[in-house]
This record gives C-alpha cells, sequence and structure tokens, in this order.
C-alpha cells in the first residue's frame, strides 16, 4: 500500500496528476477479476480428451481434474491437469466434490495451454449421447453450436 | 381480624395500582435489545450480485459486453474535464492490455500477485463472491465467501476520527435504519492490492471467459459512499449507492445493484487465496503446474 506524507504537496503539482487515476493504471489489471488471468489457456483451441479420471482435486484456490488421457492424434496419451474455478464457484454451478470420482470414464473438452504442456481449462462433459453438460460461458456456448 | 384483612386488601389494591401505572418503558436492557432485533429485517442466507454468475470453467455466465451494458445503465462517471482526459487513457489502455492478454500476447506484470481482495465498492458492484448479511442492532457484517468482511456499525457513533483512522479496502463505516432500509456511510477506502491502479478504489468488469476487462470508473481516495439497502422481496435485495468524490466528480454518481439468493447452495463456503496453487509464473508467463508429491513421497 502506499505510504501517506503529511508534508503537503505545492498546489501546481498537484494538479500534474489530478486524481487517483494514476498513470499506474497502465500496469493494471492483469487478474483483475479473478485469481489469475485465464489467459494462460488458448480460448480459440478446443480440444477433447478421453480417459480416465485419476483424481478429483477439490482444493482452493482452483481445482483439477487429474485426468489419465487415451493416446489420440491430436492429444498425448498421460496424466493431464484439467483447471476449474473455486469450490465455491464451482458448487454454485452445481458441482459437488463427489461429481467426478476416482476411475470415472469421461470426455473433457478443454482449452489447452498455450504452452503444449499437459494442461488446460475446463470447458464441458460430453454425455454418452454426446451432448455437453455445465453451464457453458458465452464464448463456450457459442463454439458448441 | 376485620382490622387484618381490610389492611392486606389494601396493600393488593397498592400493588395492582404500581403494577398498572408502572411506565411502559421501563424495559431491561435484554428486552430493549430484543426489541430492536424485532424490528431489524431477516436477511440471512446466502446472497450473490445478479448479473455476475461465475461458471464452472473460471470465467462468467455473462459476457463481458452484457456485463458492461448493465453498468452502462447508470451513466458515466461525472468526472472533471482533466480527470476524464486521464480516465479514457487508462480505460484505453486497460481494453488494450485485455485484449493482449485474451490473445495470450501480454505478459502478467513484474511483481504480480494474486487478485484475492475486492474491497469497496467492488464487493457491491462486481465480485463472483456470494455473501451473507447478518444484521444485529448494534452492527450490520457482511460476510463474503472471499472472507472480506465489511462491518457497519448501527449503534449511533460517529467515524472514527481521523487520527485513529487510516486507508482500508473496505473504509470505515457507521450506518443507520430507516425503517427497513440500512443507510451505510463508508470513507477512507483505498484499492485492495492486486487490483492495479493508484489509490483509490476502482471498478472493474470481466466476463466470459474472464480474459477480457473493462475498466469502469477509478475513484479518487477522498471518494465517500453512501448506500441504502433494502429487501424488495424475499428473493432480491438492493443497494442504491451514492458515491461523491469531490475530487474527481462534479456531482454525486448514483449506481444500483441487485442482488439474489444463492439457490445451489445454502451454507457459506470460503475461498483460499492461499491455498494449492498451481499456477506459478514461469519466464513471465503463468503455467499449470502438476499436482503436488505427498510429503510421503507416495
Amino acid at each position: 500500500m502506499t505510504e501517506r506524507t503529511p508534508i503537503a504537496r505545492p498546489r501546481a503539482r498537484a494538479r500534474i496528476v489530478p486524481s487517483g487515476v494514476l498513470l499506474a493504471l497502465a500496469m493494471l489489471l492483469d487478474t483483475a477479476v479473478a485469481h489469475h488471468s485465464f489467459a494462460i489457456f488458448d480460448a480459440r483451441q478446443s480440444i477433447t480428451l478421453h480417459g480416465v479420471v485419476k483424481e478429483f482435486r477439490w482444493k482452493n484456490p482452483h481445482v483439477f481434474i487429474q485426468l489419465m488421457a487415451d493416446e489420440d492424434a491430436a492429444v498425448a496419451a498421460g496424466e493431464w491437469s484439467i483447471e476449474m474455478t473455486s469450490p465455491e464457484h464451482l458448487v454454485r454451478a452445481g458441482w459437488k466434490p463427489g461429481t467426478l470420482k476416482s476411475g470415472d470414464k469421461v470426455t473433457l473438452v478443454i482449452h489447452p495451454v498455450r504452452d503444449g504442456s499437459k494442461g488446460g481449462q475446463f470447458v464441458s462433459r460430453i454425455a454418452a449421447d454426446g451432448t455437453r453438460i455445465d453451464l457453458p460461458s458465452p464464448r463456450h456456448a457459442a463454439e458448441s453450436k | 381480624m376485620r382490622t387484618l384483612v381490610t389492611v392486606e386488601k389494601g396493600v393488593l389494591m397498592c400493588l395492582a395500582l404500581l403494577l398498572l401505572t408502572a411506565p411502559v418503558g421501563a424495559e431491561s436492557p435484554a428486552e430493549q435489545r430484543a426489541r430492536a432485533f424485532a424490528r431489524l429485517p431477516n436477511w440471512t442466507g446466502q446472497w450473490e450480485i445478479v448479473g455476475v454468475t461465475p461458471d464452472a470453467q473460471g470465467g462468467y455466465v455473462q459476457s463481458l459486453d452484457e456485463v458492461v451494458a448493465e453498468m452502462r445503465k447508470w451513466g458515466p462517471p461525472p468526472y472533471k474535464p482533466d480527470v476524464q482526459v486521464v480516465f479514457d487513457k487508462a480505460a484505453a489502455k486497460v481494453r488494450e492490455r485485455s485484449v493482449a492478454a485474451a490473445n495470450g500476447t501480454d505478459a502478467p506484470s513484474p511483481g504480480l500477485r494474486p487478485a484475492c481482495s475486492f474491497g469497496v465498492p467492488m464487493l457491491m458492484l462486481f465480485s463472483p463472491l456470494m455473501f451473507e448479511i447478518l444484521t444485529t442492532p448494534e452492527e450490520t457484517a457482511m460476510i463474503f465467501s472471499g472472507r472480506e468482511i465489511r462491518h457497519i456499525y448501527t449503534d449511533g457513533r460517529p467515524h472514527t476520527a481521523k487520527d485513529d483512522l487510516w486507508p482500508t479496502s473496505w473504509g470505515d463505516s457507521i450506518g443507520h435504519w430507516e425503517g427497513k432500509t440500512l443507510v451505510v456511510d463508508t470513507i477512507e477506502v483505498s484499492n485492495p492490492p492486486g487490483l492495479g491502479g493508484g489509490d483509490g478504489p476502482v471498478i472493474v468488469a470481466g466476463g466470459g471467459d474472464n480474459d477480457e476487462v473493462s475498466l469502469v470508473a477509478t475513484l479518487s481516495s477522498e471518494a465517500h459512499f453512501i448506500e441504502r439497502i433494502r429487501m424488495l422481496d424475499k428473493d432480491h435485495l438492493e443497494d442504491r449507492m451514492t458515491i461523491i468524490d469531490q475530487k474527481d466528480f462534479t456531482a454525486p454518481w448514483h449506481i444500483i445493484r441487485q442482488y439474489q439468493r444463492v439457490t445451489r447452495i445454502h451454507r457459506m463456503v470460503h475461498e483460499d487465496c492461499e491455498g494449492e496453487e498451481r499456477n506459478p509464473v514461469v519466464d513471465g508467463r503463468f503455467t499449470v503446474a502438476p499436482p503436488p508429491v505427498p510429503a510421503s513421497g507416495k
């Protein structure tokens, strides 16, 4: 937090920076409205993972699905870390700690991490009949049409 | 014998007279407090801002455009001309950074720390966090799932004396009840760490995938907030907020926000920014780390 000084500033100087709208705003808002930015994920790409849940890590600040993915033409086999939002937000979206269990066979759509590692942002689950489950954000809804 | 009966009758009559003529207001402090409690509205339960709904992905059900359009109904902040120029530049810069972040072409700021605190007025205007409101005659406490708390003292005290007051993200709040409406007066609000900007609070909106954000307003550290909070119906609350910023504004800025009951959970669940952190910044970029190995190594 900025320290305050009791020393009065000259009036002319005060007009140079007229308000709390300081130029420090230039470095603003990497994470203004979330724990961290989700720009680490490439929202323009969606990939589908088939696999078995190794662990559903119901933890703050973000829940993760550890998925043992099957090999696919576009997907490397092995353990993927699929990031979701916080437990608090998830329960409000209808999820519970037991929604996924170790050993569950699932199909997930994710936005991959930009660095190419085996990680991504959860987008949705795909049910056996092919429909997407979970409440999507507008961008995801547009993708699923 | 007859005399004794007459005396007893007289004593009983005196007692009855005393009871009948006893002042109505002669309640015990406990009775007075119980009566004060009974006058308060019951706002228990969990609440969330209407139009800012978190989804399972880490973003929002509403798009940024939808969120900002709702905020635009408030009208623009009534900035002084010189402040308006600075704000417009800042807002343009935020837009630029926002688009770059969404495209993955912008690195996190050096020394970046997680934004785990919203503060006032963001908690009331744009926050994905649910909250509870506990009303007592002496204080109303607003408890947010990010573990931020607003303490609003309604016991008739004035604001904390200037020599005992310093800026915080939640400011110094006092209030009073006008019928079933809680009137809150808040001063000495600073910008929470992690939000960026200057000393004064900022109002930021996000939406959709949460990559894109918009700067709605910046306020000076002299901003003064007056809120009128009331229940519209059993499932909705409303906050009519007036922001007086004599340093930056030409007039008070009036804002209205509504809150609805959280439907899928009926208890408070807290966030914890210090939990299992798996998004370290490596080479100037956030990354996804593998799950931690248990201490036993198993």
